[in-house]
């Protein structure tokens, strides 16, 4: 690449007057930006209302972030091995990522699936898929199943309860996070249909969170994401928009369904972006909680002070990484992480450097785990709550970000709330739009990327990276593993369960359909068979691209 | 009063391939190119190579883009190279735009495909794209495909 090609005008960084995201910024921030603020009803200490500062009174000193890093690639054996790798280096939850044909809901030998199996995530067609990639691993490790948010998530979450009860655990005593957030799916492009599918996932999403506050109290069971959408181009306060009027849209159905405030949020989590603008990353969190505890409280009445604290994961931007000069991305990721934990994340999921062009090698993973360690262990940044509080700049960003976001808020509520925002095209625009002035602003130099629009190198200058290969024969084994397991399976039980599932399925909306799954799982019917029926029932086709007729005569 | 027939608009396909959702740069570089004055047909997501191929031909386009950033583009790309010599497509190019690794850049060469663009700033695609389009049109000017009798 031509040095010259730089558009960035590289003298003239960094002169930002404004954040990543558009916020105006002073030069100097004085008490003036603070006149008017309220400590005890603005801010609080950490751990008390309305948690600005953090949701416990000492942070990490009494409890560390749980230390993620996520994993799938390849058959669920492949992966099996990878996690027991990276819970041998320290790693604390296992946080699994299906492969694209998972995450619709098809199975492994559908035909859209070729080429695809194993290739973005683990397959995961059938219980016994769980059971192997589980297979050895602590059982009390908290879970993370990244396909609890599509049409894939009756399947996941059966699995995972039924597995608890072969393995003898009490499902009450089951930790982990179900990434339950059914608004968000299609934009990643899980389901074909799109919106069309918006209010059958949002009932499949109920059903789950009313599953797990009855009989898996310990897990997360809702869940509203902010990163996925800050990844297709958005920028901060959009994303805090979203993220809350997702939430309350999933408290209002809960609502709906008879279940009260304090008996489910206590277990609704959040998960943001730590995107490169350190100190606006860090308001974004800070203006998230004082949001949130006010929207619990206020608009809903919630007592608990648990259904008020906003819990958060953070994973780190990947669209900030850059893909010439890949060991930059170690630098980038490190400050993402330290301006989450400035922030006050419970959990983190860092990116791996070479992210930016494949799914992580072994030993980039590892290095992802240890910056987490290093930050935590080494920097002192954990001993001390909320250590920016009362910086005149982080408050007065905290507020200016809390400012925008209600903003958005009032444009979404405008238009008839998030589900309407969403079904009729006003998510898409904003996207869109926000995506091209972002990119526009890159190519024009009026953003300066180091290894993208400035600090060129020649490409044989640039380190190469040793990436990940998954090995090529997985998706040909993975899909010979699923063809012998619908051979050998009790098929007359498999039949019935999902006979019987399709008729609970055709019942009122407020009739849970986990009992119904978890039967047909148990019986080992496939992620497809069981999303499939249930789209039968509410009049869709059974194979989300119409290429395959449903088994067993189903119809 | 003869006057030289304007310089048709080059005409670019860009799709998605396979199941991978993540279609920020498609639709940002099918954007641009409109900006850069091209005629842009976005297919958008969930695109088999027969569906793209068949949509290229229908479309009579100059130029296929196809957009991967989910591993996949090893399997799809050469299927897209072998569906357009079955067309007979050899003036159309076909450009590949995404996220891997440096070192399958070749071998996406290797498999037909005219040229890959990771980086993502998107002056360089809309230069390939004029360049290789004007000769691809001088080349046809001088060798005109032979017509019936």
């Amino acid at each position: 690449m031509d040095r010259a090609g730089g558009q960035a005008n590289e003298d003239k960084q960094p002169a930002a007057a404004k954040t990543w995201s558009g916020l105006p910024l002073k030069g100097l921030y004085t008490a003036s930006d603070v006149e008017g603020m309220d400590y005890a009803r603005d801010l609080g200490n950490a751990g008390d209302y309305p948690y600005t500062r953090g949701i416990h009174p000492n942070m990490y000193r009494g409890r560390q972030w749980t230390q993620k890093l996520l994993c799938g690639f390849g058959t669920p054996a492949d992966t099996n091995e990878r996690l027991r790798s990276y819970i041998g280096e320290g790693a604390k939850a296992l946080d699994i990522i299906p492969d694209v044909p998972s995450w619709i809901g098809i199975d492994a030998d559908h035909p859209r699936a070729r080429g695809e199996v194993g290739v973005q995530g683990v397959n995961l067609t059938s219980l016994e898929d769980i059971e192997i990639m589980l297979d050895g691993l602590p059982p009390e490790l908290p879970l993370i199943l990244h396909g609890t948010n599509t049409m894939a998530s009756p399947f996941e979450l059966g699995a995972w309860a039924v597995l608890a009860e072969k393995r003898g655990l009490p499902l009450a005593s089951l930790r982990g996070t179900l990434l339950n957030d059914p608004l968000f799916t299609f934009y990643c492009s899980w389901w074909p249909e799109g919106k069309l599918l918006v209010d059958l996932a949002l009932k499949l999403g109920i059903d789950a969170i009313e599953y797990c506050t009855e009989n898996m109290p310990r897990v997360y069971s809702s869940y509203s994401d902010g990163y996925n959408f800050r990844e297709m181009g958005i920028n901060a306060p959009q994303e805090l928009a979203l993220t809350l009027a997702k939430a309350r849209c999933y408290v209002d159905k809960c609502r709906e369904r008879g279940l009260a405030i304090d008996a489910f949020a206590p277990r609704l989590t959040f998960c943001f972006s730590a995107h490169i603008d350190f100190f606006e990353e860090i308001a974004k969190i800070r203006a998230a909680r004082r949001m949130w505890a006010r929207i619990a409280r206020e608009q809903y009445g919630a007592q608990d002070p648990r259904s008020l604290k906003l819990r958060f994961s953070v994973h780190t931007a990947g669209c900030s990484l850059v893909s010439a000069q890949p060991l930059n991305n170690i630098v980038r990721v490190a400050y993402e992480a330290m301006a989450a934990a400035l922030g006050g994340a419970q959990a983190m999921d860092l990116c791996c450097y070479d992210e930016a062009v494949n799914i992580p090698s072994e030993e980039a993973g590892i290095l992802s785990l240890r910056t987490q360690q290093i930050l935590a262990c080494e920097t002192g940044i954990t001993a001390v709550a909320d250590p920016l509080g009362g910086s005149y700049y982080v408050e007065g960003l905290t507020s200016a970000l809390e400012a925008k976001t209600a903003e958005i808020l009032a444009e979404i509520d405008e238009v008839g709330g998030v589900v309407s925002a969403i079904k009729t095209g006003w998510v898409d625009d904003l996207i869109e739009r926000e995506a091209l002035n972002y990119h526009k602003e890159l190519e024009a130099g009026e953003r300066t990327v180091v290894g993208q629009n400035a600090f060129l190198m020649e490409e044989e200058a640039q380190a190469p990276v040793d990436y990940h290969r998954t090995r090529p024969e997985s998706e040909a084994e993975q899909v010979a593993n699923v063809r012998r397991l619908k051979r050998t399976r009790n098929n007359r039980l498999v039949q019935e369960t999902l006979e019987s599932l399709q008729r609970r399925a055709g019942a009122p909306e407020k009739v849970n359909l986990m009992p119904e799954v978890i039967e047909a799982v148990r019986a080992y019917a496939t992620v497809g068979e069981i999303s499939g029926v249930i789209r039968l029932a509410h009049g869709f086709r059974y194979d989300p691209f119409g290429e395959l007729e449903a088994p067993f005569g189903l119809r | 009063m003869a006057r030289p027939p304007a310089q048709p608009e080059i005409r670019v396909l860009i799709s998605k391939v396979g199941l991978d959702g993540h279609d920020r740069g498609a639709k940002i570089v099918a954007s641009l190119l409109r900006d850069a004055g091209m005629e842009v047909v976005y297919l958008g997501r969930f695109q088999t190579p027969e569906n793209i191929v068949r949509a290229a031909v229908e479309e009579d386009v100059d130029v296929i883009g196809l957009s991967c950033l989910s591993g996949v583009h090893l399997t799809h790309a050469p299927r897209v190279v072998e569906l357009m010599r079955d067309n007979q497509m050899d003036d159309v190019l076909l450009i590949v735009g995404g996220v891997f690794p440096v070192q399958e850049i070749a071998d996406l060469k290797e498999a037909g495909v005219d040229e890959v663009f990771m980086g993502s700033l998107t002056g360089p695609i809309v230069d390939y794209i004029r360049d290789r389009c004007t000769k691809n049109r001088h080349h046809e000017k001088d060798e005109p495909r032979s017509s019936a009798p």
